[in-house]
């Protein structure tokens, strides 16, 4: 990946955001290609490590997606992602990586609409730079 | 004694209902009178603003994956139960499948069929995006191959052969030890209270029509000229509490805020306005949330009469604001009907094929102390066809006929 | 052994148009270890899966690639599939090109599913195989509380052919706050007691009185839990336990400035009064009950008034008055409760502010504004049955923290998560009913019941509960017993087990584990590997974006 690219990496909960992009996709609605989806079983399986690698390896955004707070079907996993997306944010400003846009969306599997809108944000933030 | 059951309906009551079944080891026969199972509540929306509001439409997409997976589970749907002979341990159920020109074993919903069907709006469609079986669907009021005309484009480009427009209908006969009676509500028709003015003008819409426009497209706009709503008005207890239905529907006051806390999550400066005689605000968790509405959105407690569009294309609600002890005129730009569950009309038909009692407002409810129970031994009932109920409830219903059903076959292993 | 990887690759039926199947198909051969390539027009179908089917045996492949459309029917098809030929299920990964790719982007997409094939492959390179296996479960279960729900709950227990055994330290509950439930003929004196009589004579329930809960340890399917009597402790391994420990009434809470006295009474003591009525001197003229004045949202104070009212006109034929702000109709009849309280006679009072209530000259003074006559109103009651509050039941805090199970807002439980209803717990195994829950209402009470009997049976009955072995595991060289992940563990599926005289390390139990991998993701020395979604798994997905195609 070169940051020019712009790609962007998507960790997407398979309860949640990962049917809210299969329901975008049903729905034939478009959004930038840029985005690369890879599927968790739940947000809080994410790491902090796998987010850095994304942007060591030359994203330009990474959003971790998951449940609703409240509705995460394990509790806390959509809780502990925020904390982590927080800790990963302050991480990167100290580390100076140029750049790096990271973001924590809570969605519900039916919402394809926001699960795009989320996705062209991103897109326009990090085309920005 | 065979290990099967049959499940009437295929809403969250029927699929919490034949999941539980199926899960303690029954074959379950799910069958749905739509093209796709899932019910009203499959075409909800998530009420959620930067928390869950608990309006658990997503455990509804969560049961419609697992009843689409399970091995145990079979799903007929196109399908209606025309008869029913025989008694507990021994049922023998007619059913009977409307023809289905586009086979579901075949279709991969590349969807080609939809883009050269010349009809507008398309003949071919897919019920939902997460219809399931996740197929296409022949309307047939609008195919024109259907009505006689030579057409025959989406047959001749689909790439699996799933398409056959001498499609069959079929009876089967299922040898079921008990049945599930899970068919649901309709939704009280607003037109009947002609006074609110519902479909003489565009902007008054039920919860309901709420519930698929967020769905759609995650937010509201006026339907008169899609701007945003700056004040909206919610109308309580619309066909329920009334002569005619002695009963709370249970789920309007709910998601009547939840809705109001969502618009107002997405526009903070819409007003929103309750008007409502009992406001229902019991159940887990939720005098939170009500203290948080309180915050935000105007609740009066009275229920509007009537509703007139005046000239600047507004709409002027007419009160009786019981606080103050006189009637009031307040015009919004929208009203939102929140209207309650009736029972469908066609339950009398199920009754007589089932020889089990109606209620007394048309449900099947007869009994106050176990409401799963009907008049006939085997036969029990899941979810808002027994009597008015919200999601959480119905999913708790449908497992609780489950178990009912689970004793009879335990008991004559 | 050396990973050889296929990919069979869907095109849903060549209506992908927007990619550039031959191109994919060149560029996916070269990928690392990928030893076949095959295209298919409708893979999902059977001629699609039998071509795929007999591919693999050929060049002998032991890791499968599947690029098409997303549907989880499929997954579960194509996993069989891979069983049928000996190959472990886990060893499928998947790329979605169709509704997270084709459909969703205008224009041509070749290069994006070429990514998210080799983002696929790469992390099938490193799948490793997961074994199903079946673990033995107790079917025993433990019911705690002798209420109306706990003895119901053993009852539909036992129904199900489940062995019982009921905890308590008094066979009771709190039935004996309604005089009568409108509409039914028995008594809840009655029902109680024909409950105790059956439970009584169920050869499938034992019960232990005076008894309470000290510990409980284990997973679903063999909680041990440590129980005492008095003096005496046992330990017994059940299956599954629902807690029915019932609820507490608070009367008049301090917002009423008002102690109980003789005027001032409880719903239980107006039953107990009804019950014989030769104990008045004089028939009581005027009975008042008042609601939601420190909680506003729960049913059960409405259940009890409106039929305790309808008790007091049947019996009394006294005048009755009832104060209340907003009717909690929500459950099943009681709409219907409140009309026929009406037609008796009963008078509805609502008003917005608060009333004010008073002693004088023996009576009971309530002042409030009735909004529907638009004006102040006095009532002098010879009685008032004041508002009670319900609570979480004694206990709840300290039981709750023992369990490692979360509370709602209001204290009951269980935690206000829309994945619990009704009555699961974020442990597996352990349930909640009745009105430890939380204010309800007898037909929700009853549903509650019947989904945790139910649930228990669907986990308990076959005797034997399939599991993925060791899917998620600790790896005990490296684990440094810091307990992190014994406390993130949402499930309680995490504890730690001695392995030597020296070390404890932590296991994680299957039957518990729901596989969220939040431990995989805390645990300081990375000692836990879920499979699946292994780290080098989940970071294999991520080099292999952007890598020169």
């Amino acid at each position: 990946m070169n940051r020019e690219d712009n790609k962007i990496v998507a960790f997407c909960c398979e309860h949640s955001a990962y049917q809210a992009a299969n329901k975008a996709g049903r729905t034939r609605l478009y959004y930038p290609d840029n985005v690369r989806i890879i599927r968790v079983p739940c947000a809080g399986r994410v790491d902090v490590q796998h987010i850095l690698k994304a942007f060591e390896k030359g994203a330009a955004g990474v959003l971790v997606m998951g449940c609703q707070e409240g509705a995460c079907q394990h509790l806390t996993g959509s809780t502990r992602a925020k904390e982590r997306v927080k800790y990963a944010e302050s991480l990167l400003k100290e580390v100076g990586i140029d750049g790096g846009e990271v973001r924590m969306v809570n969605l519900a599997p039916d919402m394809a609409q926001r699960f795009i809108r989320e996705v062209k944000e991103m897109a326009e933030k990090i085309e920005g730079r | 004694m065979e290990r099967s059951s049959l499940v009437i309906g295929g809403g969250v009551a029927g699929m919490a209902a034949a999941l539980m079944l199926a899960d303690g080891g029954c074959q379950v026969y799910l069958v749905e009178r739509e093209p796709s199972i899932g019910g009203w509540a499959a075409s909800f929306c998530c009420k959620a603003t930067e928390v869950c509001t608990k309006c658990s439409v997503c455990l509804v997409h969560q049961k419609l994956n697992e009843v689409a997976s399970h091995p145990r589970i079979s799903i007929l749907t196109n399908s209606t139960v025309t008869g029913i002979t025989g008694k507990i341990g021994n049922f023998r159920a007619e059913v009977f499948q409307k023809r289905r020109y586009v086979s579901p074993e075949r279709c991969i919903t590349c969807g080609v069929c939809a883009e050269v069907c010349p009809t507008e709006p398309k003949a071919m469609y897919l019920p939902f995006p997460e219809a399931s079986p996740y197929s296409y669907v022949v309307d047939e009021t609008r195919c024109l191959r259907l009505k006689g005309e030579s057409c025959n484009l989406c047959q001749e480009r689909c790439p699996t052969n799933a398409i056959d427009f001498r499609g069959r209908s079929k009876r089967q006969e299922l040898s079921v030890s008990t049945i599930i009676v899970a068919t649901g509500f309709e939704v009280f028709d607003a037109r009947e209270i002609g006074s609110l003015g519902y479909r003489r003008y565009p902007n008054v819409l039920t919860g309901l029509d709420l519930e698929r426009i967020f769905n759609r497209e995650g937010s509201l706009k006026l339907p008169s000229n899609e701007k945003e709503p700056q004040k909206i008005a919610f109308i309580q207890c619309v066909g329920s509490r009334d002569e005619n239905h002695c009963y709370c529907s249970q789920a309007c006051c709910k998601y009547a805020m939840r809705f109001a806390r969502l618009i107002k999550y997405q526009n903070p400066n819409t007003e929103v306005s309750i008007f409502y005689i009992d406001l229902q605000t019991a159940g887990k968790g939720f005098a939170e949330f009500y203290e948080e509405c309180k915050e935000s959105i105007r609740f009066i407690r009275g229920v509007p009469v009537e509703i007139l569009e005046v000239h600047s294309g507004e709409l002027e609600v007419k009160f009786e604001n019981i606080l103050e002890g006189k009637v009031n005129r307040e015009t919004f730009d929208l009203v939102v009907l929140s209207v309650g569950m009736v029972p469908r009309k066609d339950s009398w038909d199920l009754a007589r094929i089932l020889g089990i009692n109606l209620g007394e407002y048309g449900f099947f409810s007869i009994q106050p102390l176990d409401s799963t129970e009907t008049n006939v031994e085997g036969v029990f009932l899941a979810g808002t066809c027994q009597g008015a109920k919200d999601i959480p409830d119905s999913i708790a219903h449908g497992m609780a006929a489950a178990k009912r059903a689970t004793e009879v076959l335990a008991r004559c292993k | 052994m050396q990973v050889r990887i296929g990919i069979f690759i869907c095109d849903c039926g060549k209506s992908l148009s927007n990619i550039d199947f031959t191109k994919v198909r060149e560029r996916a051969e070269k990928f690392q270890d990928v030893v076949y390539v095959d295209l298919s027009s409708s893979l999902c179908l059977e001629e699609g899966q039998k071509n795929m089917l007999s591919a693999i045996r050929e060049p002998d492949i032991n890791r499968v690639v599947i690029a098409g459309c997303s549907s989880e029917l499929k997954e579960n098809v194509f996993g069989k599939a891979l069983e049928e030929l000996g190959l472990n299920y886990n060893f499928l990964s998947l790329a979605n090109i169709r509704e997270q790719c084709s459909w969703t982007h205008e224009g041509d997409v070749t290069d994006k599913a070429l990514e998210l094939i080799r983002m696929a492959a790469n992390k099938a390179r490193f799948l490793q195989p997961v074994e199903k296996n079946y673990i033995p479960v107790n079917k025993e279960v433990l019911v705690v509380g002798g209420g109306f729900s706990g003895m119901k709950s053993a009852l539909e227990l036992s129904g199900l052919g489940l062995r019982t055994t009921l905890l308590e330290a008094v066979l009771g509950g709190k039935l004996g706050e309604f005089e009568s439930f409108y509409g039914i003929e028995a008594t809840p004196e009655e029902m109680l007691s024909s409950m105790r009589k059956a439970v009584a004579g169920d050869e499938n329930i034992k019960v232990l009185t005076s008894a309470e809960v000290t510990k409980v340890e284990g997973q679903a399917g063999d909680f041990t839990v440590s129980i005492g009597r008095g003096e005496e402790k046992v330990c017994q391994s059940f299956g599954a336990i629902i807690f029915a420990t019932g609820y507490m009434t608070e009367i008049l809470p301090q917002d009423f400035q008002l102690k109980p006295d003789v005027n001032i009474i409880s719903q239980r003591k107006l039953v107990e009064m009804l019950q014989a009525p030769g104990e008045f001197e004089r028939r009581p003229r005027t009975i008042g009950f008042v609601l939601d004045v420190s909680n506003e949202n729960s049913r059960l104070p409405v259940l009890s008034t409106l039929n305790n009212a309808l008790a007091v006109k049947k019996r009394l034929g006294s005048e009755v008055y009832v104060f209340c702000k907003s009717l909690k109709v929500d459950s099943e009849g009681v709409e219907k409760l409140y009309r026929e309280a009406r037609e008796r006679g009963v008078v509805f009072l609502k008003f917005e502010e608060r009333p004010r209530i008073s002693k004088e000259d023996g009576r009971v003074r309530v002042e409030a504004r009735d909004l529907l006559l638009g004006e102040e109103v006095t009532l002098l009651c010879d009685f008032l049955v004041a508002e009670e509050k319900v609570l979480p039941p004694e206990g709840t805090e300290a039981l709750s923290s023992m369990l490692n199970i979360g509370t709602d807002s209001g204290g009951f439980y269980q935690d206000e998560n829309v994945h619990l209803y009704p009555v699961a717990s974020e442990r597996k195994g352990i349930f909640f009913v009745g009105g430890c829950k939380g204010d309800s209402d007898f037909t929700r009470i009853s549903m509650d019941i019947s989904s945790a009997a139910m649930s228990i049976y669907k986990l308990l009955c076959p005797g034997k509960v399939m599991v993925e072995v060791e899917k998620v595991k600790v790896e005990s060289e490296r684990c440094r017993a810091c307990l992190t992940c014994v406390r993130v563990c949402p499930h309680g599926a995490i504890q730690m087990v001695r392995v030597d005289t020296e070390k404890e390390v932590a296991k994680i139990y299957d039957l518990a584990c729901d596989g969220c991998g939040i431990c995989a993701a805390i645990c300081p020395a990375k000692a836990i590997r879920f499979e699946g979604y292994a780290d080098e798994q989940i970071l294999a997905e991520v080099e292999a974006i952007g890598e020169s195609l």
